[in-house]
């Protein structure tokens, strides 16, 4: 029983914070607060910027867990054997996991904006004259240079436990499947992808967690226009019209839930996958 | 076939060496030079101008590193101790209350930075906390106490409890448990606690920014000004020195991984 109490404070600040934000949705505190009324919560469910911000989130959240997840498969496949150079390759692919977000971030803004290495580069082999020929990769619509950030930082978690997946598993299920008469393409097919899937769900339903919330790589390269969820949020906590402020607490509540049903689906496939073992 | 198959593994490999280093590379040349104009390949002039603040306490990038530092150390040690005994606790319940518990303990590592920090401001800002490093300190620990814990209720699901009990019955009393017998065991894990607790904090922007309200200037606060001010020389010698202490944890996990013979490298 101590063990639930100790739970209960390890958690306490967590609890309180959803309690106040919840008040604060409803108007009984925060700043603005005019007592009980659902105007916050009717303002922002009827603002389009609302549902832009949270499907762009999960656009960009969604498509650097999927390039990650590829990225990793691609590496723990490629570089399975025990030679130096799969080695070297499986040492190098885990570095970003080390770089903070904030440094992913800025380490974009320098490889990918107008003037940054990729323009110099397109320069240099005559590709552009100026800036302003290189596309727009960051502060863009689709989020290009975020989803190349985040799966840049995010893919080297995936990468170590798809090489322990191969490492562990692979090499018997795929020797079963050779075995019962399946060629390369149909033994990768039926062996090592499925053993991968089920190893890594668990952890991309993580990564699309984390990525989904993560607020400093979008404040350093998402655009204005459409406000990505967290920095919406942001916006309107830190608006000057203190009215305004008390929406934000129905956006930290929309956040904290599209986590929760992350740390659910986290549950169930890493259960259920379990159970499958 | 296998000298046919080894060329275009060697250039998977410079493709993947490339992509995952050439961001830390340019960090580097750009903290060692002050002129680099589009649209040259390499830096106009070289100079370690950008690592001056190191021998200059009074800079701002000197004091943010030293908050940071002080913010990851405190957030490290406090988070490592109490989450130990907060995953003890936790690891010896069973059924739908270690489920329960475990699920609580998961809150601080689950809910997005920002909407934690939201939620927190209220109660550290009415504690009179609000701006000052101790109500920072107490934040990052938050998320840090989740992480610890959840790490220590995995250590001791498979810790040997007879080890303890064994202790007991010869006579030892429960501090004594503690000091002799349970904490030289979990020396390791507890420096990887640590670790993590420190990590945590320092690389932590949200929280720092709400609670902190603009008087406690961290690390990765600081790179974030120098990038919108396009100070790009500056936010890269900050962005170096916020990797130093995640690259080096990352090459002694490695070594001691490699040593116990396990897969990563």
């Amino acid at each position: 029983m101590r063990g639930l109490l100790v739970a209960i404070l390890v958690a306490g600040p967590v609890l309180a914070g959803i309690a106040y934000s919840m008040l604060g949705a409803l108007g009984v505190v925060g700043p603005g607060a005019s007592g009980v009324s659902l105007r916050h919560l009717q303002v922002v469910l009827a603002d389009s910027a609302t549902w832009w911000g949270l499907l762009w989130t999960v656009w960009i959240a969604l498509a650097s867990t999927l390039l990650a997840t590829i990225l990793a498969m691609g590496t723990a496949v490629a570089f399975r054997a025990e030679r130096g150079v799969d080695r070297f390759a499986r040492l190098v692919a885990v570095v970003p996991l080390a770089v903070p977000h904030v440094v992913a971030a800025l380490g974009a803004v320098l490889v990918l904006s107008q003037s940054g290495l990729l323009a110099r580069l397109a320069f240099a082999a005559n590709l552009q004259t100026s800036p302003a020929d290189m596309p727009p990769l960051i502060y863009d619509r689709y989020g290009i240079g975020l989803i190349l950030a985040l799966s840049w930082k995010e893919f080297p978690f995936l990468a170590l436990i798809a090489f322990s997946v191969i490492a562990r598993r692979g090499a018997l299920l795929e020797e079963t499947a050779r075995s019962l008469g399946a060629g390369p393409l149909q033994t990768f097919r039926v062996a090592t992808l499925p053993a991968l899937w089920r190893g890594l769900l668990p952890s991309m339903i993580a990564v699309f967690t984390f990525v989904a919330g993560n607020y400093e790589v979008a404040a350093l390269l998402a655009p204005s226009s459409p406000l990505a969820l967290p920095l919406l949020t942001m916006e309107r906590y830190t608006d000057s019209a203190l009215d305004v402020r008390g929406e934000a607490f129905v956006l930290v509540l929309l956040a904290m839930a599209v986590s929760l049903c992350g740390v659910a689906a986290h549950e169930w496939t890493a259960n259920k996958f379990e159970a499958a073992e | 076939m296998k000298a046919s198959r080894s060329g275009p593994r060697v250039g998977l490999t410079l493709v993947l060496a490339i992509g995952a280093l050439l961001p830390l590379a340019l960090l580097v040349a750009l903290s060692v030079s002050v002129e680099w104009f589009y649209p040259t390949l390499l830096p106009g002039r070289w100079s370690s101008a950008n690592w001056d603040f190191l021998g200059r306490g009074s800079e701002v990038i000197f004091s943010s590193l030293w908050t940071s530092v002080a913010l990851a150390l405190c957030a490290g040690v406090v988070s490592s101790i109490a989450g130990l005994f907060a995953g003890r606790e936790i690891a010896r319940l069973d059924g739908w209350r270690r489920r329960l518990a475990v699920a609580l303990a998961f809150l601080p590592v689950a809910v997005p930075p920002l909407a934690l920090s939201i939620g927190l401001q209220y109660s550290l800002l009415r504690a009179g906390l609000g701006g000052r490093f101790v109500g920072v300190m107490v934040a990052h620990i938050v998320p840090a106490l989740g992480y610890t814990t959840l790490f220590f209720v995995g250590i001791f699901a498979v810790f040997d409890w007879r080890v303890e009990q064994e202790a007991r019955s010869l006579g030892a009393n429960p501090f004594d448990v503690l000091r002799r017998v349970t904490l030289p065991l979990l020396r390791r894990p507890l420096v990887e606690a640590f670790a993590l607790g420190f990590l945590v904090s320092w690389a932590q922007v949200p929280l720092t920014l709400l609670i902190g309200q603009g008087l406690v200037n961290t690390l990765p606060l600081e790179l974030m000004s120098y990038v919108n001010a396009g100070q790009d020389h500056l936010a890269a010698t900050a962005g170096l020195v916020l990797t130093i202490p995640p690259l080096a944890l990352l090459v002694v996990a490695g070594l001691a991984v490699r040593r116990l013979r396990v897969v990563i490298a």
